[in-house]
């Protein structure tokens, strides 16, 4: 009887570390990298699709002086010193359409600066 | 004909001495004017701020107020170290007074919007973002205590 149960008991237990490794794995996942350049009054690109769950990095250079990126509903915010570069990294837990703002003064066009990030189940 | 020159001669006095900025307007213009505002030219009575009271979001408004509200309000909206604020017609009032507090957030985010002409207010649509603006809306709301933030640093020097 106990020589039934070894095969079953190792069987199991591979299984069980298929299924967790693979858990891991997932949750591991190397995030999406976005580049983004930022000069004044705008974002290139001004749109990204992102999904839900999936960890992203959103890598912003500035081509000229000190910009921003801020996302008041997902409370994010990053700022980028003059020809300087910054990231946002997040993980996005819920789908929708969201505005970014530029949150350093940029001059007179700052108003109208704003990056729109759909994020898609 | 010397009765046309005459009273063309009069309304042109009167329109140029109407250009002197020294002199503050007197207490019916003041009152015509606010009332006009207030009821007529200032828009969007109605809207409500999207903003609720936070300390980050007070925080925020005071950093968009910063930016260039100060040189003619002073840090804390109150006129405080503005050489010019009384030597300009119409003054710039202090946006703790009652003439400024008892817009609704609606009329004062209108006024950011698109200024109020001929006070010399400009309107800050596309310069400063909505949240921005509503932020600096709050701020108004809340400002701090009449000289607590000090001078602006233009005119330390």
């Amino acid at each position: 009887m106990k020589k039934k149960r070894v095969p079953m008991v190792v069987s199991f237990g591979v299984l069980a570390a298929m299924f967790f490794g693979a858990h891991s794995a997932s949750a591991q996942e190397a995030p999406h990298r976005i580049e983004i350049t930022a000069k004044r009054f705008s974002y290139e690109p001004s749109e990204i699709t992102v999904k839900k769950g999936q960890p992203v990095v959103l890598v912003i250079k500035s081509l000229d002086t000190a910009h921003g990126l801020r996302f008041r509903e997902l409370n994010l915010n990053v700022t980028i010193g003059k020809n300087g570069a910054g990231e946002l990294s997040f993980t996005p837990d819920k789908a929708g359409d969201f505005t970014g703002h530029c949150s350093v003064f940029c001059g007179s066009g700052h108003g109208g600066m704003s990056l729109m990030l759909h994020v898609v189940n | 004909m010397r009765r046309r020159s005459v009273l063309f001669a009069v309304v042109c006095a009167t329109g140029l001495s109407g250009c002197k900025a020294t002199q503050p307007p007197g207490k019916l213009e003041t009152e015509t004017v606010n009332y006009a505002k207030h009821h007529f030219f200032i828009g969007n009575r109605s809207e409500k701020n999207p903003l609720p009271y936070t300390p980050q979001n007070w925080q925020d408004g005071k950093e968009a107020f910063s930016h260039y509200c100060i040189a003619c309000h002073g840090m804390d909206g109150q006129n405080t170290g503005v050489p010019f604020a009384d030597h300009i017609s119409p003054p710039i009032p202090s946006l703790a007074s009652a003439e400024v507090q008892s817009y609704t957030d609606g009329q004062l985010k209108w006024i950011l919007d698109y200024g109020i002409r001929p006070s010399g207010m400009p309107g800050s649509s596309g310069t400063l973002s909505d949240d921005e603006l509503w932020s600096i809306v709050l701020y108004i709301r809340h400002l701090p205590p009449a000289g607590s933030q000090g001078v602006p640093e233009m005119y330390t020097h």
